[in-house]
């Protein structure tokens, strides 16, 4: 059956794709050669540290791959969820904007950083902006970021395996696969090809397997299976987190690649010929200013689309490894800026499936949405309603997988960095085995509330935030270099006023409860329980407020450093080597 | 005028020969980088950090009287010189390379 083109989804594909090749093909390489004056002649970090380790040239092919999978999660996919409540035409509009002035910007500028400032990660770049006291509130600013983002993530694949039957079978047979492939490469040394041949097969296999089983149902554990599903996950994550990486997490991450690529593209693909298939655009394109339970149009809509706009997440990525291993200066746009605007034809394909699902399923907070949405754009050419079932496992196991593949590596990421962080009499809380425990009872016990929406705004304001203070940090860095600093202030200005409004109406929503004005904010089974729930609205109340004082603290300190830097009062210790 | 002078140095510059060479490489090159740093890079860069911890501790307990941590006594150390002498600067650079915690997201 044929439509009419502007019905589908398939016209505001094209248009987002125009627009991210002006982003990347104009603006991107305006900048590129104006303001940092890129050069293949000056020589990197990679070259000029070059230990074979942390500091070695890499293709710009292999890092933008590196980049895309390390930067792309479950925000451009869950985000466009919340944000469609406000209708389409908001959430296409701040993925596109966000992804052509801000998104990229971040992400190209801070590689850009690392690599004029001998390979620094974000610490140390703070620390020559703000001095040692910014370095130590970022440490503990991260620290409440790593806890919200795994309990956000702990809580929506346990409700992924909740409510998809076979989902959780389907991803126990991609984890034998990961177990299986890591033993073959590493410790048979088998055929690359011939292995991944193998991982594609036993993938679909188990995405098969968890079809035609279709168990356990939904509530398999009765009202607490949200919460049985997250302990099981735990249990998962911290055996990842322990063992070496390639007995677990590698293989695990090899397999998923290819569900995980091949997802997107079934997807965009899906959508382009969506004039062909018949499939329409059913959500409206507006619905309001003000959603109940989520809150105003502005500031929630531009923290809850993260990733997929903008994330602070990327900085770090950035920072931390990329911009260590970048061959020539010319390479950070096709990298950096690539990276972030395909992540944003990740989140317009994610809208695309929400486009196409019926309003209901949006108004009553329905987490299969997207993955209705996704089947219906891909079954027409996959085999039509035959097909359907296992299209719905599919793409059930395509959000956990870019939720337990990123989970994995925090997780890990957590106990690594209390082993750094506790050091003393404080030591045992850096140990192995209870920093893990650590990264995974404080995220299930923040979870408790099942308010996976407010956790979800919780952690789109605190990693916008941390984009806004990276994007600040760039235009205290380009001030220095006495080059147009606006292309990074003026994103930065409004990701700071955005994100600590979006906080402040989070300690509002929680405060409401916390002091008796609202019911606290919890769904069953912990409604039941009264006080809990109570206790838990009071937590992240107090967590709420700590995120906004550590963010405007951060956001003052380094306002202070950019209008120094561009009065010229930098002083010579705060000046980068 | 910038911070950073261009240092022209034609070695680690990219020849207009290997820009040539790179473009024949084609589309089939760049898809299998993409796949590699999307599927292997991260991994082989944790592993290769993980060597480095391996080294690190290897080189300290048997050279360390070089940096002054006589752990086992330098007959020893003078017998294996010969096969570390080419990891001993960079194993140097690295050791005494400051590390902060967000270095740590990279494996």
């Amino acid at each position: 059956m044929q439509v009419a083109f502007l019905e589908t989804p398939s016209l505001w594909i094209i248009g987002a794709l125009v627009a991210y090749g002006f982003a990347y093909y104009v603006y991107a390489k305006w900048v590129d050669e104006h303001i940092w004056e890129v050069s293949e002649k000056r020589v990197t970090p990679a070259h000029m540290y070059l230990d074979g380790v942390e500091y070695f040239p890499v293709s710009r092919y292999v890092l933008y791959g590196f980049q895309f999978k390390s930067i792309a999660a479950l925000g451009p996919i869950l985000g466009p969820f919340i944000a469609v409540a406000y209708g389409w035409l908001p959430a296409l509009i701040w993925i596109v904007i966000g992804n052509m002035f801000i998104g990229w910007v971040q992400d190209y500028s801070t590689i850009m950083l690392t690599v004029r400032n001998e390979g620094r990660s974000m610490g140390p770049l703070v620390y020559n902006a703000i001095g040692e006291r910014g370095r130590k509130i970022l440490l503990a600013y991260l620290l409440f970021y790593l806890l919200i983002i795994s309990a956000v993530f702990i809580y929506l694949v346990s409700l992924f395996w909740n409510v998809f039957p076979g989902s959780f079978i389907a991803t126990i047979g991609i984890i034998i696969t990961g177990l299986i492939v890591g033993e073959l490469l590493y410790k048979y040394k088998a055929n690359i090809f011939g292995v991944t041949a193998l991982a594609i097969i036993l993938t679909l296999i188990s995405v098969g397997i968890g079809t035609a089983v279709a168990w356990p149902p939904k509530n398999f554990f009765g009202p607490w299976s949200v919460q049985v599903w997250s302990i099981i996950l735990a249990i998962i994550l911290f055996v990842g987190a322990i063992v070496p990486l390639p007995k677990f997490i590698t293989p695990m991450n090899f397999v998923a690649v290819f569900p995980a690529i091949g997802g997107v593209l079934l997807i965009i693909f899906g959508a382009l010929i969506s004039p062909a298939t018949g499939i329409k655009l059913i959500q409206p394109a507006f619905k309001g200013w003000y959603v109940e339970n989520v809150g105003p149009i502005f500031p929630i809509l531009f923290v809850s689309i993260a990733c997929g706009a903008i994330s602070g997440w990327h900085s770090l990525v950035s920072t931390s490894t990329t911009g260590k291993q970048l061959d020539v200066e010319t390479d950070a746009r096709p990298v950096g800026a690539g990276a972030m605007l395909t992540e944003g034809l990740l989140a317009t394909s994610a809208l695309a499936a929400y486009m196409v699902v019926s309003p209901d399923l949006i108004a009553k907070g329905k987490i299969s949405a997207f993955v209705n949405g996704a089947t219906l754009l891909t079954a027409p050419f996959l085999g039509g309603d035959a097909s359907k079932a296992y299209l719905l496992t599919f793409f059930s196991i395509f959000l956990v997988i870019y939720a337990i593949t990123v989970q994995a590596l925090v997780t890990r990421y957590w106990r690594v960095f209390s082993a750094e962080l506790f050091r003393g009499s404080w030591a045992w809380l850096g140990n192995k085995y209870i920093a893990t425990a650590t990264g995974l009872i404080l995220p299930i016990i923040f979870a408790l509330t099942g308010s996976w929406i407010n956790l979800w705004i919780y952690f789109g304001g605190s990693n916008q935030l941390l984009a806004a203070m990276a994007l600040t940090l760039v235009a205290f860095y380009v001030a220095k270099m006495n080059k147009p600093s606006w292309y990074s202030a003026v994103p930065a200005a409004f990701m700071t006023v955005v994100t600590l409004s979006a906080l402040l109406w989070e300690i509002y929503t929680f405060g409401l409860s916390t002091f008796g004005i609202k019911k606290p904010l919890a769904k069953p089974p912990l409604t039941q329980y009264p006080g809990a729930a109570w206790a838990l609205n009071a937590l992240f109340f107090v967590i709420g407020i700590i995120l906004f004082v550590l963010g405007i603290y951060m956001s003052y300190a380094l306002w202070n450093a950019y209008f120094k830097a561009k009065r010229g009062e930098v002083e010579a210790k705060a000046v980068s080597p | 005028m910038s911070d950073w002078e261009v240092i022209p140095i034609p070695l680690f510059g990219r020849k207009k020969k290997e820009k040539e060479e790179e473009k024949k490489e084609g589309v089939s090159e760049a898809l299998k980088g993409v796949l590699y740093g999307f599927a292997v890079h991260g991994a082989a860069t944790a592993a290769l950090k993980t060597r480095m911890h391996m080294e690190h501790l290897f080189m300290l307990m048997t050279l360390g009287d070089m940096l002054g941590f006589p752990i086992i006594p330098p007959y020893y150390s003078l017998k294996i010189l010969p096969y570390v002498v080419p990891n001993i600067k960079s194993w140097k650079e690295r050791l005494f390379r400051e590390r902060d915690f967000t270095d740590l997201l990279s494996g």
